[in-house]
């Protein structure tokens, strides 16, 4: 790798001074923010993972909760999110005008054939968090409970952490973030994968973690919603709303978009 | 009513202070940038000294910011590689600025096409929306879609000295003094804070390239900005032939362009002989010109999106020599540090939107290139002559110039022979000016915390 730069490249990002944190009941969650890697720290990412990072990626960034007592904990990193991305290629999507550009140029270079260190570009993930320590999640049907976090209890502690984005060269965006809001008694952490790539097709994978202190009860839910680009235009097409600005807001896309996977797990710290 | 003299430099007072222009002087405006644009050639002309810039992408703030660092227009001749628009929240502002000071000093400025001034990618990332909050209808975005179309699709810099006469500006905190040059020494890259001050500076002979390459990540115990290479061996006998003498005039031309190569183009003349007023289209050589980026591979490679090309050193050096070029600038992606120098300096990436999207944290930088003051009878070459007058082969195909059939990835660089990299000419001097965000105070942007919300 050659990456003649004349500019220095700092090996990592200083310290942890951008560290939020917060404790509540025996729950430590940490927050922590900084700028996206430089030259030098995206090549050892790029080593690590055998694909290349997403264009923006903030690979300092963190988000974990913890059980201090147990040493239990959650984390969302970029690093363990791509590690988690296809990289051999077999599930590539293609852009929308893909087919008309390969026929175009195929006339006149049929020589170019090979795709360069092919992998899911696209960087989906269905991530659902690295765990630490014990014990581990075991499938539930316990569902994470709606009303109790519909309730407008005080936000103690929130955020909003990126842990990586991609514009697919033009083509629509991938993105995973992570958001956490703590109340008094509990907390609901959303880790959501979102992806739109014009003309072909939308995807939100989201991980939600629920956890109730005083019972120590934690309770992870995957969702997984996918559909065709088209068959969203339609059924926008009939409204009255602003389709290109739903098409970038997955909160409002989720009513379009059916569940194509869920999952359900739990572990109660003690 | 018409946008000439004054009326134009009170348009540029207000676009300088942010505020949208009257709808009837952008039309104005856009029907005399239009009569400009149309009598530049696909590939502009344009003298050293100049100022190089990347993506702008609508960061208004960080415009100004890029003009405080670099010098305002018409102290200091800018060339700006294309994404003006889109992202960020004043792309209007900011592309309706650079147009004005592009009608009032026609000279002084230089605009290139990217990938954004189209307007299928301006419906989808912020343009489009940004014009009809902003006037209410979409004509003003219809306009500006109209002068993009005329945009050139690259640049020519001659004339730009080999080394460059040293800045006594201070030296940065932790910049280390030994590691400078010494005075008598070439300087051929020198890399400036926004304060004007020296991060770091390598002499022309001091194998910069290589050892700058690997030693950042080899060293980590060195936490100094200033990387200053060993030199090999006394001077002249490093990889480059030419004598440490003092002023030559061989550097070659320096190519912008937005994005990158095409394997249908292999002289710049190639360029020149495109239409280029219209959309830019999904596939085609103003396509690739506009979309395609530099990659560690050998010969061409498809991007694994399933469009578009990739292209590998031994591209750039085969496109380099052939058309005498000792450098191609272009923008196109995002680099944490502003610029990033690839494949032995034959091709530099430089980005100028800091923090982009508001939210990267990235630095942004500008390439300065002096003149070459030693050249003061100098004629312009006229590029794209040389190499290209016997079979007109295309880059890429199969047959080389003499007709032999080359095996595939290797075939530019079996063709021409391995002594051309030795014969490579001497890259331009290189100024970085590396600047970051614009205060946050100077714009109206969202609060930089997040607001608590609801979310389930």
């Amino acid at each position: 790798m050659s990456s003649l730069n004349g500019a220095p490249l700092d090996t990592h990002a200083p310290g942890h001074d951008a560290d939020n944190s917060v404790t509540r009941d025996g729950f430590r969650i940490t927050t922590r923010k900084l700028p996206i890697l430089k030259a030098g720290p995206i090549e050892e990412m790029n080593q690590k993972l055998g694909i290349a990072p997403p264009e923006m990626i903030f690979g300092d960034n963190l988000a974990r909760i913890e059980h201090t007592s147990s040493g239990w904990s959650i984390s969302f990193t970029a690093l363990d999110a791509l590690d988690r991305v296809d990289k051999t290629g077999d599930s590539m999507l293609k852009v929308s005008y893909s087919k008309e550009w390969q026929q175009n140029r195929q006339k006149q270079f049929e020589d170019i054939k090979e795709v360069v260190k092919p992998f899911d570009w696209s960087y989906s993930t269905d991530f659902k968090g690295t765990t630490a320590g014990t014990p581990d999640f075991q499938p539930t049907e316990t569902p994470i409970p709606l009303a109790l976090l519909k309730r407008p209890d005080p936000i103690l502690f929130f955020d909003d952490v990126m842990l990586y984005e991609d514009e697919l060269a033009d083509n629509g965006i991938a993105m995973l973030s992570c958001k956490i809001r703590v109340m008094p008694a509990r907390l609901l952490l959303l880790s959501r994968f979102f992806m739109r790539l014009d003309d072909v097709v939308f995807r939100i994978r989201d991980t939600r973690v629920f956890v109730e202190f005083a019972t120590g009860e934690v309770i992870r839910e995957y969702c997984a919603r996918e559909e065709k680009y088209e068959v969203v235009r339609k059924a926008l097409a009939g409204t009255k709303e602003d389709v290109l600005a739903i098409m970038r807001d997955p909160n409002r896309l989720t009513d379009y978009l059916p569940v194509v996977e869920k999952s359900l797990a739990k572990v109660v710290l003690k | 009513m018409s946008i000439g003299g004054s009326d134009l430099d009170k348009a540029i007072q207000q676009l300088r202070s942010c505020r949208p222009i009257p709808e009837n002087q952008v039309r104005e405006l856009c029907y005399k940038a239009r009569e400009l644009l149309i009598e530049e050639g696909n590939v502009v002309g344009v003298d050293a000294p100049v100022t190089i810039c990347g993506d702008i992408h609508g960061q208004f703030h960080d415009l100004m910011e890029l003009f405080r660092v670099g010098g305002d227009v018409p102290d200091t001749n800018y060339l700006f590689m294309g994404d003006f628009v889109d992202r960020g929240f004043y792309s209007l502002e900011s592309f309706l600025l650079l147009l004005c000071l592009k009608v009032r000093y026609p000279d002084r400025i230089t605009l290139i096409r990217g990938n954004h001034e189209s307007r299928q990618i301006t419906t989808v990332y912020g343009f489009y929306d940004e014009c009809l909050r902003k006037y209410g209808s979409a004509n003003v975005w219809r306009y500006c879609c109209e002068v993009f179309d005329y945009l050139a699709l690259g640049a020519l810099v001659t004339g730009a000295a080999t080394s460059l006469s040293p800045t006594d500006g201070p030296l940065a905190e932790n910049t280390n003094l030994d590691a400078l040059p010494s005075q008598d020494e070439e300087i051929e890259i020198e890399t400036l804070n926004a304060a004007g001050e020296i991060m770091y500076r390598y002499a022309r002979n001091s194998d910069s390239q290589s050892s700058n390459t690997s030693q950042p990540n080899s060293n980590p115990a060195s936490s100094s900005p200033v990387q200053t290479p060993s030199r090999v061996g006394a001077a002249g006998t490093g990889a480059t032939s030419s004598a440490n003498g003092s002023s030559r005039n061989d550097t070659g031309a320096v190519l912008c362009v937005h994005g990158g190569l095409s394997p249908l183009i292999d002289t710049i003349d190639k360029i020149r002989l495109l239409d280029r007023k219209q959309e830019v289209p999904h596939e085609g050589a103003m396509c690739d010109l506009l979309w395609s980026d530099p990659d560690e591979i050998d010969g061409w490679g498809l991007s694994p999106r399933g469009a578009g090309f990739l292209f590998g050193a031994d591209i750039v050096k085969c496109f380099n020599h052939k058309n005498d070029l000792s450098l191609i600038a272009r923008a196109h992606q995002l680099v944490m540090e502003g610029f990033k120098e690839m494949f032995e300096s034959t091709i530099v990436t430089v980005w100028s939107a800091p923090n982009y999207c508001y939210r990267c944290g990235n630095v942004a930088a500008i390439l300065e290139l002096g003149e070459d003051g030693s050249n003061a009878g100098y004629v312009r070459r006229s590029n794209g002559d040389q190499g290209g007058g016997g079979g007109g082969w295309v880059l890429g195909s199969n047959v080389g110039p003499n007709g032999q059939a080359t095996n595939s990835n290797r075939r530019l660089s079996s063709v021409l022979g391995e002594s051309l990299q030795q014969r490579s000419r001497d890259g331009p001097g290189r100024r970085y000016r590396v600047f970051e965000a614009a205060p946050q105070d100077s714009r109206g942007m969202p609060a930089k915390k997040p607001v608590a919300d609801y979310f389930l």
